[in-house]
């Protein structure tokens, strides 16, 4: 009968008490780690922000964000979360392209803050939906290009477009770039449009309040009611936020444009190799401060106290360091 | 099979299911990038995208077997002071004026059929320069210019009230004016209302713009004809690639944008006319459009050999009354001239002054 029996010198009702209290240690232990993983939401909203002049630091980013959120299992919505006026064509592509393939994947809004225009607007285009605020602006579907000209003749290299270039030529080249970008966005969203390819291709960019009547927007709504949408759109009745920050991780650079064309400063001190000229771009002109020149100039010929014009810290320009001087010209 | 052999097998056989069984477990739950689909953007392969970048050829002819005339063209250069014109408004950069290359598919044509082109270039303080001794040219060196010519194409728009009146003139005696003028120009100082005034035309702020249908850009519109003229002679259309809208007291539309052009100001359509003639004036609401590589555009060859026969159609200008055609070729007046000070009067015409 004892071979039976758990040979031990506690009686059955201690064996007992000594089991209970075992299972309790350990269900202690494992307690916390089973309410966490019951209490966890169903499915994460990712945010991606998209903020900033559109170049290729932040297309780099956008586009990392989009690719693990799309081979993420647990996010199952995403909301860019706009504000930009634009910038560089392929950069503006490249998002364009990641937001795309994601929206086939998970429900995609875009919450438009200050401004999703041009550069910006493109990206954001393949959205299910686009949420404005009243006064949000949107639109400046185009490019921003100067006029080409007719130039002398550069002796040197080895043919005649690698240094100028045929005026017609140019104008083709840029009529094909603008198309582009509108033929996308009338492919993306000419149903919604309330208005014509050649009404969309005038550029103009609007609030919110009318964009959301013209098609250019769908709803009126903040980020969370954004965020919301995108999580009842993929099934969650709870759910987590994500914000995944994007951008170069040297503050973003800022635009200005000069008479010829739009430049990116990527310092607030910047030195040559911190100017980038930028010829074409899907930018919202408006959006961009201009400036008479952009000169060398050393700190002491800054303009002080508004004293001294633009002009004149140009004409003193004999320091080292690039800077942006003038101001609105108007 | 012993102890010791026992041991391994299990030990063998235990790692081996382990090994395989994270394996296979691996490759179920591989958690990396799916193939992705092929998106399809048939708006970026779409054949129309392209726009057809041929810049074009031009044939600049003229018809008109008159004999040699001479044409005064104004490029509009600036003098800055003391100093030369600056060298980079010749090249059509920084300046207001047009660029030697602009005027020569006009000017060429003129000079292959015999007529002589003369170029306004003021000297510094030119407004004040040579004395004009007819009493016509009010003085100024643009007068004494004008007295020696039959025509007048301008792309200024800044005259001195002397030199209106020297270009009224001018028109009186039968002489032809050409004034070309952009949208930029509205933006400068009154002067050019003033000019237009003299010519008995008009321009209307704003500019004209066709996104449906244009020449690589939405401000590069085409005209057609308003009617049959001298001027829309062989022309179906033509190309003004930075245009403004122009009119007369008292004349013809000769060219009108076509359907669908709209006017930046009002945005709303517009056929206002780009090109007037009214006598001898002929306003031109564009100044590009002769330039070398937009006369390879559309039939805007036709038209500027058409500019080219009506530039020469009439010989009567008012210093050719008073001056042999081929007189003083320096461009100073001659010492016989009428004497200064006189007011304008109808010239008395010589017999071989009017050819």
């Amino acid at each position: 009968m004892s071979s039976n029996r758990f040979d031990s010198p506690l009686t059955p009702r201690r064996q007992l008490v000594v089991v209970v209290v075992a299972a309790a240690l350990i269900g202690a232990v494992f307690a916390p780690i089973v309410y966490a993983n019951a209490n966890e939401p169903s499915g994460t909203v990712a945010v991606v922000e998209i903020e900033g002049p559109v170049n290729t630091a932040l297309a780099d980013d956008v586009e990392n964000e989009l690719a693990e959120i799309r081979n993420n299992g647990s996010v199952e919505a995403v909301v860019l979360k706009m504000d930009t006026g634009g910038g560089a064509p392929v950069a503006s592509e490249r998002m364009y392209k990641a937001v795309q393939r994601t929206s086939q994947q998970m429900p995609v809004i875009a919450s438009v803050q200050a401004i999703s225009a041009s550069g910006g607007y493109y990206a954001m285009a393949p959205a299910d939906d686009i949420y404005v605020l009243p006064t949000s602006t949107v639109g400046s579907i185009g490019l921003n290009a100067p006029a080409p000209q007719t130039t002398p003749p550069v002796q040197g290299p080895s043919g005649p477009d690698k240094a100028g270039g045929n005026e017609i030529q140019g104008w083709a080249r840029q009529q094909t770039l603008a198309d582009t970008f509108i033929n996308a966005m009338m492919a993306e969203r000419g149903d919604r449009f309330e208005l014509s390819r050649e009404e969309v291709a005038h550029a103009d960019v609007y609030l919110g309040t009318k964009a959301v009547q013209n098609g250019f927007a769908d709803e009126i709504g903040s980020l969370n009611e954004a965020i919301h949408e995108a999580a009842t759109r993929a099934g969650m009745s709870d759910y987590g936020v994500d914000t995944r920050e994007t951008g170069p991780d040297g503050g973003v650079p800022f635009l200005v444009r000069t008479d010829q064309q739009v430049v990116a400063i990527h310092s607030n001190d910047p030195g040559y190799a911190d100017v980038e000229p930028m010829g074409i771009a899907y930018v919202h002109w408006e959006s961009v401060p201009h400036v008479d020149t952009i000169e060398r100039f050393s700190e002491d010929s800054l303009p002080v106290e508004g004293t001294e014009s633009a002009g004149a810290a140009g004409a003193n320009a004999t320091g080292d360091t690039a800077a942006a001087n003038g101001g609105e010209s108007s | 099979m012993n102890h010791t052999e026992r041991l391994a097998v299990a030990f063998v056989a235990t790692l081996a299911v382990m090994v395989v069984g994270a394996t296979l477990v691996g490759f179920i739950s591989a958690d990396g990038a799916a193939p992705a689909p092929e998106i399809e953007n048939d708006h970026y392969t779409d054949e129309d995208l392209i726009h057809d970048d041929t810049p074009g050829e031009a044939d600049v002819t003229m018809s008109s077997n008159q004999p040699s005339r001479t044409v005064l063209v104004d490029p509009g250069v600036e003098t800055a002071g003391a100093a030369p014109a600056n060298p980079l408004a010749l090249l059509g950069l920084g300046g207001s004026g047009v660029a030697d290359r602009d005027i020569r598919p006009l000017a060429n044509v003129l000079i292959e059929n015999g007529h002589e082109v003369r170029v306004h270039a003021p000297s510094a303080g030119g407004a004040a320069a040579p004395p004009g001794p007819s009493g016509q040219n009010g003085g100024t060196q643009l007068g004494a210019e004008l007295e020696e010519a039959d025509a007048f194409v301008t792309f200024d728009s800044e005259y001195s009230e002397a030199e209106r009146e020297a270009i009224d003139s001018f028109l009186e005696n039968g002489g032809t004016v050409v004034s070309m003028t952009d949208p930029d120009e509205e933006f400068d100082q009154p002067g050019a209302a003033a000019l237009d005034s003299t010519l008995g035309v008009t321009t209307e702020p704003g500019y004209v713009y066709n996104l449906a249908e244009n020449d690589l850009n939405y401000q590069r519109v085409y005209a057609e004809p308003a009617g049959e003229s001298s001027l829309t002679d062989g022309v179906d259309r033509v190309v003004f690639p930075s245009a403004t809208p122009v009119g007369a007291a008292a004349g013809s539309e000769a060219f009108r944008p076509i359907e669908g052009t709209q006017l930046s100001t009002t945005r709303a359509s517009t056929d206002a006319p780009l090109v007037v003639a009214d006598g001898g004036v002929i306003k031109i609401g564009d100044a590009d459009f002769l330039s070398p590589e937009n006369a390879q555009r559309a039939d805007n060859d036709v038209l500027i050999g058409n500019l080219a026969d009506e530039l020469v159609s009439s010989g009567a200008a008012g210093g050719a009354v008073e001056f042999p055609v081929g007189g003083p070729a320096d461009g100073s007046p001659p010492a016989d001239g009428p004497v200064v000070g006189e007011p304008p009067e109808p010239p008395t015409a010589e017999p071989d002054a009017a050819t």
